[in-house]
């Protein structure tokens, strides 16, 4: 149960670090995490540099992701099985979510 | 030959903004910053006029973590221009569709005046242990000048915390 404390102290993630999370599910450096969170979210979440850099230090002061190398001044950062749980959590959170609004809809007689 | 400018211009802690806005006149005018020759003394360069934008980060943070946090700036496009008092200095051109900003939430930009903030909490200490105790019975005009300008200081950075305090503030109201 302590655990799971911490781990609700994380949620919810907001869109940026969610999104960071997923990308760093593949290790990889802060521009490429950039370059993968605009592709994944269809450029609706364009991430600024300060704002990365600052939630990749939050990120791994959490211990929700680690360094695991570094390319030509580039920090490459990968999630921890702690960041995995969090980011699972929020999944399953976010599918309810999706799912009562369906649900919803079908009550109200409204096309899906 | 490129002809080399100074000009000495003040912006409080809580101006950032403001100094943002000069820089890209400035740019407009074709004055572009090179660096600082000694705090609140900017450095341009003449050359031709651009429509610039510049942005200020107070990163706080280790000496160690620079290279890479720079690097994240250069590979996002923004150009590293140069540091005064914690601050960095960052610039791009405008083109279309180009981002504009380095902050793209509130969150972030509320944690960079917070990282100011943290810094004139460090500074209290000193403020405390650096106090001129004066006897009152026997003061000098020299105490009296030394006992004025601390009060000043003091008065300014409970201002200073008071104005980046509000600017904080307005961030998360703006977020509403």
């Amino acid at each position: 149960m302590v655990k799971n404390g911490k781990l609700e102290k994380q949620l919810p993630l907001t869109e940026a670090t969610y999104y960071i999370l997923v990308a760093l599910m593949q290790p990889q450096h802060g521009y490429a995490v950039m370059q993968d969170v605009e592709r994944m979210s269809e450029g609706t979440v364009k991430l600024g540099p300060g704002t990365l850099y600052g939630a990749l230090t939050n990120l791994e002061q959490s211990k929700m992701i680690n360094k695991v190398g570094e390319e030509d001044r580039r920090k490459i950062y990968v999630i921890t099985a702690f960041g995995q749980d969090v980011l699972d959590t929020q999944v399953d959170r976010l599918k309810v979510m999706i799912q009562s609004a369906a649900r919803k809809h079908k009550i109200a007689g409204n096309k899906p | 030959m490129k002809q080399s400018i100074t000009k000495f211009k003040w912006f409080w802690a809580w101006q950032d903004e403001k100094e943002e806005e000069w820089l890209a006149e400035m740019a407009a005018e074709g004055l572009h910053l090179q660096g600082f020759a000694f705090p609140t003394l900017y450095r341009f360069q003449k050359e031709q006029p651009a429509k610039i934008v510049y942005r200020l980060d107070y990163p706080g943070g280790k000496k160690k973590e620079r290279d890479s946090y720079l690097q994240l700036f250069a590979d996002a496009g923004w150009e590293h221009v140069g540091d005064m008092g914690g601050w960095v200095y960052f610039r791009r051109p405008i083109q279309p569709g180009a981002p504009t900003e380095i902050f793209s939430d509130v969150e972030s930009k509320v944690q960079k005046y917070a990282r100011v903030m943290l810094f004139l909490v460090i500074l209290m200490p000193i403020w405390i242990a650096g106090r001129p105790s004066f006897d009152p019975e026997s003061m000098t005009v020299f105490k009296n000048i030394v006992l004025a300008l601390y009060t000043a200081f003091m008065l300014l950075w409970a201002f200073a915390f008071f104005k980046l305090g509000q600017r904080i503030k307005n961030l998360k109201d703006s977020a509403k």
